[in-house]
């Protein structure tokens, strides 16, 4: 799962095609806040900002070169922001 | 999908709607007509009444008053005042400004038919006049001539009037002053009674030998002819070798013999001159709807090609162009409009420090002010002073929304953002406060608009322009800026060096702009900061300074020193004066004060370039005679001066000079001299004392003490009084019995007294197919004097003569004046002109020093009337209005908050922009008038927009945590920029206003001076009063509410046992 600032939505989608990712699930206006600094995304008077969320499954030997690329987009600009965690699939249709 | 995001992902479209949108307001702007003031009707209906042979008090009880009763009850009546004349009444109605004339003319009509049942039988039957705007003058030009002055009339009528009518839009135009070509027969008395003839008798000779007969048909063998007798004189000369009669000598009598015939032209009865030549004045109105500008346009071209045309000596000169006065306002003010465009788009520059961001900016403004041609094009306006002021006020108003939508952009980009999205999101967070803001000015504006009275008419159209204008520039803002940011911003430039470090491109390049203004800006943020801390740690030192500085600022009111007007006079170069001699004063007497006057205005004034002068009366009735009322006792003139830049005296100085000249001519009874400003339905601006009471010899001399009285005012000039003086005139009475022993009658006494003073009409003679009057009367020494009148010889029955003594006596006697009524009752009406001072001044001077020594009997009264009430009127208007206004932005302002305290806190601004109102005004010696009032007005919305931008900032900050004074603070800190930058727009724009010094500028100046005095002084303060406010009044409450928080959410406090927790 990847959050980031809507902003990034340009960057995330062509990190993706670049690593030959097909398949995510897209979520729009995700509100969130942060354990380890940054601003919150509340949509709110206050904090206005908004994040968008992609679940992505990839194989495994494709989790760390996704991993890195999502540091990089974040070296490129912290005040914007993306983090991303990493689940195993236990089972799929 | 919200209109931002539209607009950014459909570039083109967005592009070419605004490309459309500039095309359109192109189109409609150069379709514009170009006129002084908005279209107004002027609210005035005449009717006019003649009942022959009823003296004025007569006509009063049995003629006005029947008409003023029925016409009271018409719909939206302001004023009915009326004069009663010797056959004459006429009543006239001054309804509110802005009413529909059409329903109201119809509405009189129906009253006036059913009273008309009511009116004395031989009365005629009661006429309806709609003063409209195509009855006024817009242009006078003088036409002089030395040799061929006494051809004028036919040039004039033949070569230039028939040119002129040719175009387009012109209305009717009349000649004042052309002389007329007469053929005089001038007889002696003592020649005609020593040869036993009567006057009549050479009247008949004279019109039975111009004569054009046909006598028949004559029939040839062949051929048939019409026989015609011809015989009309070719020239004025043959009359006087007719053959009148024969003595019974035999001695034949010709014309010459007992007259001379001069074939002249009109004896004297209205004297035109322009700088001392003969002249004519060529009156020019337009039709109802033509465009001023155009039509005094192409007059002015066409009488340069008649120039040609004409004889050498013949000039033409201009006297009074309106369309000049028009056309210079308009472009000062268009001048003042791009100066306003171009310092807001260099205070822009200078915060953002970005030309692509400044032009992002700059391109609002054009197509919100293009927005307005297409308003002005639908609304069928027009480019006129109102128009363009609105334009100017909304500049710098315009741009606001633009820069908050371009400042968060901005900030999106800067942190690393790609423009495309930055701006999706960026405009997304602001767009809903944005219209906000704009709302708090829509309700200030719109209110304008439902505004009664002149004031209304003027207003309406501001308020529509500046609200549409803010209404486009929203939308710009949040569409078409977006769009343009997305494009033409540029992400933050990085690249990655060869360890595959991020490396800042720009990180370090400090520019020119960076060192200087933004350092500059950084320590006033600093100092700013400083300040405000020391202020939230001494509130009540801080608020005790602020309602010190309040206090102070009222001083000048307190003191007088801030005067109140209706409008401001206006220096356009003229000046009408007007002098009246001793009633019954002879027309020759009358020149010669006017040539002694005129010779000494040009030696006091030598910056004069033309006097016109008229005196006397035209007794051809033509349109021209509504608008000068001259008599054989008046003297009338027109002054025109250079263009205020182009002389170093203002006008009210010279009209001081000539009027104390004036004032050391004995024979001068009365005078004026009055600044002609350009204001709608009125020229000069005057305090007017209305004497109501019944009797005459009374309230005249009331008047005439208040005249005195008010004379002595040291602010007052030209102070006269309505009514006319009694006229002096000779009246005849016929002894019947005597009359009827020598077989006269009244009738016929009175038809040869006629013949031989006013002269008798004979024929005419034909020249070129024009006429000429032949006129058959006395000598002039044979009947200048009352005793000449006496001795005049009247033919009797028998055929021999009498003198008029024999029959009838002739007695001097007083004709009673116009009776003057208003409100249905008597009144006669002081008139003052405030000089030095403010109208509002020389009204309360006169209500406090003139008034009280009176000695009113019961059944008196005054009333001070005139402009004074009008601007009475507006100010009431206006005060409701601004507290309309209060109460509708604290409405908008409380909704967008959602609290009633933070309103509160931004409304404490508002005293304060009065402060700066008053002082701006004292510092510039101005008094406050009803433009003056309107910007009061509108500081009220522009004012309370920098309060809302810091204050709302305050919030997000209390939101996001920080603690009270340290969020203060920080919105302060952060928010002076912007803060700063919307004010210098809104008062930068306004600068070209108030300085400057166009024709008509006076106008428009205290709109300027209002604007920039109030919003300055409220600007700085509102950086201190409203973060100390908001300290003041948050701190309180802060604390209840986390208490609240935790008692609503109670259930934290609840004890876990020890074994549920298992």
């Amino acid at each position: 799962m990847i959050v980031f600032n809507q902003a990034n939505t340009g960057r995330v989608e062509y990190m993706l095609d670049v690593l030959g990712i097909k398949g995510f699930t897209f979520f729009e206006q995700v509100q969130g806040r942060g354990t380890n600094g940054g601003e919150p995304r509340r949509g709110t008077h206050a904090w206005p900002e908004m994040n968008s969320c992609v679940i992505t499954i990839v194989e495994d030997e494709q989790t760390a070169p996704l991993l890195e690329a999502v540091k990089k987009l974040d070296l490129r600009n912290e005040e914007v922001g993306v983090r991303a965690f990493v689940w195993d699939i236990v089972a799929t249709v | 999908m919200a209109i931002y995001k539209s607009a950014i992902e459909k570039p083109v479209t967005t592009a070419l709607i605004f490309v459309a949108v500039i095309v359109i307001g192109i189109y409609s702007f150069l379709k514009l007509p170009i006129d002084q003031f908005p279209e107004m009707d002027p609210p005035y209906i005449t009717v006019m009444t003649t009942y022959p042979g009823a003296s004025a008090s007569e006509m009063e009880t049995n003629v006005t008053k029947i008409m003023e009763n029925a016409l009271t009850s018409v719909d939206h009546l302001k004023h009915i005042t009326s004069q009663s004349k010797d056959n004459i009444s006429v009543v006239e109605l001054e309804l509110e400004w802005g009413s529909n004339m059409d329903e109201a003319v119809n509405d009189v009509r129906s009253f006036v038919d059913m009273a008309a049942n009511n009116l004395p039988d031989n009365c005629a039957k009661p006429v309806i006049f709609k003063l409209s705007t195509s009855t006024m003058p817009i242009a006078m030009y003088s036409i002089t001539a030395d040799e061929t002055y006494a051809g004028l009339d036919k040039i004039l009528n033949d070569e230039v009037v028939p040119q002129l009518n040719h175009i387009d839009g012109i209305g009717n135009i009349s000649l004042s002053g052309a002389p007329d070509r007469y053929v005089y027969v001038n007889i002696d008395q003592q020649k005609l009674d020593a040869y036993g003839i009567t006057l009549e008798q050479v009247g008949q000779v004279v019109s039975a030998n111009n004569l054009n007969l046909s006598s028949g048909t004559i029939k040839m063998p062949q051929e048939q002819y019409q026989m015609q007798v011809r015989s009309e004189y070719i020239e004025s000369s043959e009359i006087a070798n007719l053959m009148v009669a024969m003595t019974p000598q035999g001695q034949q009598v010709f014309i010459r013999d007992i007259a001379t015939v001069k074939d002249t032209i009109k004896d004297l009865s209205l004297d035109e001159k322009t700088n001392g030549r003969e002249a004519v004045r060529l009156i020019i109105a337009k039709q109802t709807g033509a465009n001023t500008v155009q039509v005094c346009k192409d007059v002015r071209a066409e009488l340069a090609k008649i120039q040609k045309q004409l004889p050498t000596d013949v000039k033409i000169e201009k006297i009074y162009d309106s369309s000049e006065n028009i056309q210079n306002s308009i472009n000062s003010l268009e001048e003042s409009v791009l100066y306003a465009l171009l310092f807001v788009v260099l205070v822009v520059l200078f915060f953002l420090g970005k030309w692509r961001a400044t032009i992002i900016i700059g391109i609002t403004i054009p197509i919100a002010l293009i927005v307005a041609f297409i308003y002005l094009g639908l609304a069928d306006s027009s480019l006129n002073i109102i128009s363009l002021c609105s334009l100017t006020i909304a500049i710098g108003m315009v741009v606001d929304d633009a820069i908050v939508v371009l400042e968060n952009i901005t900030r999106h980009v800067e942190r690393g953002e790609d423009p495309h999205e930055a701006a999706i999101y960026a405009t997304n967070e602001v767009w809903i406060s944005v219209i906000a803001t704009t709302l708090v000015l829509v309700v200030v504006f719109v209110p304008l608009t439902m505004l009664n009275g002149m004031a209304g008419i003027m207003f309406h159209e501001l308020g529509w322009i500046v609200t549409v204008v803010c209404c486009t520039s929203t939308l710009v803002a949040i569409s078409l800026t977006p769009m343009l940011c997305s494009k033409l911003l540029k992400a933050k430039k990085v690249h990655v060096d060869e360890n595959g470090n991020l490396v800042d491109d720009e990180a370090g390049k400090k520019g020119w702009y960076e060192r200087t203004v933004v350092h500059m800006l950084d320590v006033i943020d600093e100092y700013y900061a400083k300040s405000l801390g020391w202020c939230l740690r001494h509130k009540v030192l801080t608020f005790l300074i602020l309602i010190a500085f309040f206090a102070a600022s009222l001083i000048p009111v307190f003191a007088g020193k801030i005067g109140t007007d209706f409008m401001q006079q206006q220096d356009n170069g003229r000046l009408s004066v007007t002098v009246k001699l001793q009633r019954g004063t002879r027309i020759e007497e009358t020149l010669k004060t006017a040539r002694k006057l005129e010779a000494r205005f040009v030696e006091l004034v030598p910056e004069i370039q033309l006097i016109n002068t008229s005196a006397g009366s035209n007794d051809d009735a033509s349109i021209a005679a509504l608008f000068s009322s001259t008599m054989n006792n008046k003297i009338q003139m027109t002054v025109r001066l250079p263009k205020k830049w182009e002389r170093d005296r203002d006008i009210w100085t010279i009209a001081e000079i000539l009027r104390q000249e004036m004032a050391s001519y004995p024979e001068i009874n009365e005078y004026q001299c009055v600044v002609s400003s350009g204001g709608p339905g009125g020229n000069d601006i005057t305090v007017d004392l209305e004497i109501y009471g019944y009797d005459f010899d009374k309230t005249s001399q009331l008047a005439e003490q208040c005249r005195q009285l008010i004379s002595q005012l040291p602010g007052a000039r030209d102070v006269n009084i309505s009514r006319e003086d009694d006229r002096p005139d000779i009246k005849i009475t016929v002894d019947k019995e005597k009359a009827s022993r020598l077989g006269l009658s009244s009738a016929t006494i009175s038809t040869y007294l006629r013949n031989r003073v006013a002269g008798m009409s004979c024929g005419y003679l034909k020249e070129d197919g024009s006429e000429y009057d032949i006129v058959v009367r006395l000598e002039e020494e044979d009947r200048n004097s009352i005793s000449d009148i006496l001795n005049l010889s009247i033919p009797t029955a028998t055929g021999k003569s009498v003198k008029l003594t024999e029959v009838a006596s002739v007695g001097e006697y007083w004709a009673p004046p116009t009776i003057e009524r208003k409100a249905r009752q008597r009144i006669v009406t002081v008139k003052a002109t405030p000089y030095n001072t403010t109208l509002g001044e020389l009204a309360n001077a006169i209500t406090s020093e003139v008034v009280p020594q009176l000695d009113l009997p019961v059944g008196y009264s005054t009333h001070i009337g005139g402009d004074v009430e009008t601007q009475q009127d507006t100010f009431h208007d206006m005060i409701l209005l601004g507290l309309m206004i209060i109460m509708l932005v604290y409405i908008v302002m409380a909704s967008q908050f959602e609290s009633l305290r933070m309103p509160a806190i931004i409304m404490f601004t508002i005293p304060f922009a009065l402060s700066g109102v008053i002082i701006a005004l004292w510092l510039t010696g101005r008094s406050l008038d009803m433009i003056g009032a309107l910007g009061l007005v509108l500081l009220v919305g522009i004012v309370v927009k920098n309060g809302i931008v810091l204050v709302d900032y305050i919030n997000l900050m209390r939101e996001r945590g920080y603690e009270l004074n340290q969020a203060i603070q920080m919105s302060g800190r952060s928010r002076i920029r912007p803060v700063l930058m919307t004010a210098f727009t809104t008062i930068l724009g306004m600068i070209p206003m108030a300085v400057s010094s166009g024709e008509g500028a006076e106008m428009w100046q205290p709109l300027g001076i209002v604007v920039i005095g109030g919003l300055t002084v409220s600007t700085f303060l509102t950086l201190y009063v409203v973060p100390v406010l908001y300290g003041v009044m948050s701190r309180h409450g802060d604390r209840d509410k986390q208490e609240a928080l935790r008692k609503k959410f109670i259930f934290m406090d609840i004890k876990v046992k020890k074994e549920e927790k298992a």
